[in-house]
């Protein structure tokens, strides 16, 4: 098929001629969102104690959560394995990059969620 | 005054009207553009019901954005822009076609008495072909027919650069030569006998 025949295919399409009621349907649309009441902002203002009591709570278990576990991860004796000196820091390197890439790849994976 | 600039002019008085408050001053635009925004969306997606439902949820649109339009471009630049996108996004939703463009099978070989309608229908296995593209291709295709074969018409409704337009299309047009290969020579056979029908 060549350039001119897909031209010709595709230049020439029938006009659609509107239905008879579109033009009354897309008014009666507006006006029925013209005479709606505008939409209830959000209230900030009665909302702002509640952000921060949930925020400091949220601090404080965070913090509570850190002393709690602290001790107890003190006291256990983790043995890592054994590297040679030369290959701990690429090791750790490593490490940082596949943490970076798992949280990459679950922001990746929330954000598509919420788009739907 | 050519038809255009009327048409501008006519626009220009409206939107002022519906900014400041007369909502029925819309009912102009509605006028003028509901016929193109209906064929525009009909060629994303080749359903009369569909393309109606999506050309008045652009005028819907429109008329809330209304105050966006800055007139730096036309007003049938911005509204068809708009359009667009709200036909992009809807048809990201629910598509139209689910296969690949490989899948689409090449319309038979006509026969010498083929009538118009089926020649009709075989053009419409092309057309459709278009919505089986991939995305990126897709639209340019789609634009550029629908603004009279206007590179820099398709451009402006999609926001991209000519040259990026003009190389999808390029693009989309090899695809669509690779998928009928045979369309060409059918075409030249119809037209020969045609020919022979009319004495010629």
């Amino acid at each position: 098929m060549t350039d001119k025949r897909i031209d010709a295919i595709l230049g020439t399409e029938e006009e659609l001629v509107p239905s008879s009621g579109f033009l009354a349907s897309v008014m009666e649309r507006l006006r029925e969102e013209a005479a709606a009441p505008p939409p209830i902002p959000f209230p900030w203002k009665r909302a702002l104690p509640g952000f921060v009591v949930a925020a400091g709570v949220m601090g404080w278990g965070a913090v509570e959560l850190v002393r709690f576990i602290g001790p107890a991860m003190a006291a256990v004796k983790l043995s890592p394995p054994h590297v040679s000196a030369g290959l701990a820091r690429p090791l750790e390197q490593a490490g940082w990059v596949a943490a970076a890439l798992v949280v990459s790849l679950v922001s990746y994976l929330v954000s598509r969620r919420v788009a739907g | 005054m050519s038809v255009t600039v009327q048409s501008a002019i006519e626009d220009l008085a409206d939107v002022e009207r519906v900014l400041a408050g007369d909502v029925g001053a819309f009912e102009g635009i509605v006028g003028r553009w509901q016929g193109p925004l209906i064929n525009m969306a009909w060629r994303y997606c080749r359903d009369r019901g569909r393309a109606e439902e999506l050309a008045q949820e652009a005028l819907v649109r429109a008329w809330r954005r209304l105050a966006s339009w800055r007139r730096e471009s036309s007003f049938s630049t911005w509204l068809f822009a708009l359009a667009a996108n709200v036909y992009r996004n809807d048809l990201k939703r629910f598509p139209v076609v689910n296969l690949p463009i490989e899948d689409i099978a090449e319309p038979s070989r006509a026969a010498d008495q083929q009538s118009r309608v089926e020649e009709k229908s075989r053009y419409e296995v092309v057309r459709r072909a278009v919505l089986a593209l991939p995305k990126r291709y897709r639209e340019p295709v789609v634009l550029f027919y629908f603004h009279e074969k206007d590179v820099a018409a398709a451009a402006q409704t999609m926001g991209l650069p000519e040259g990026t337009v003009k190389a999808r299309l390029s693009r989309a047009r090899e695809l669509l030569r690779r998928r009928f290969p045979q369309f060409e020579k059918h075409a030249g056979m119809e037209t020969a006998s045609a020919g022979k029908e009319a004495g010629v």
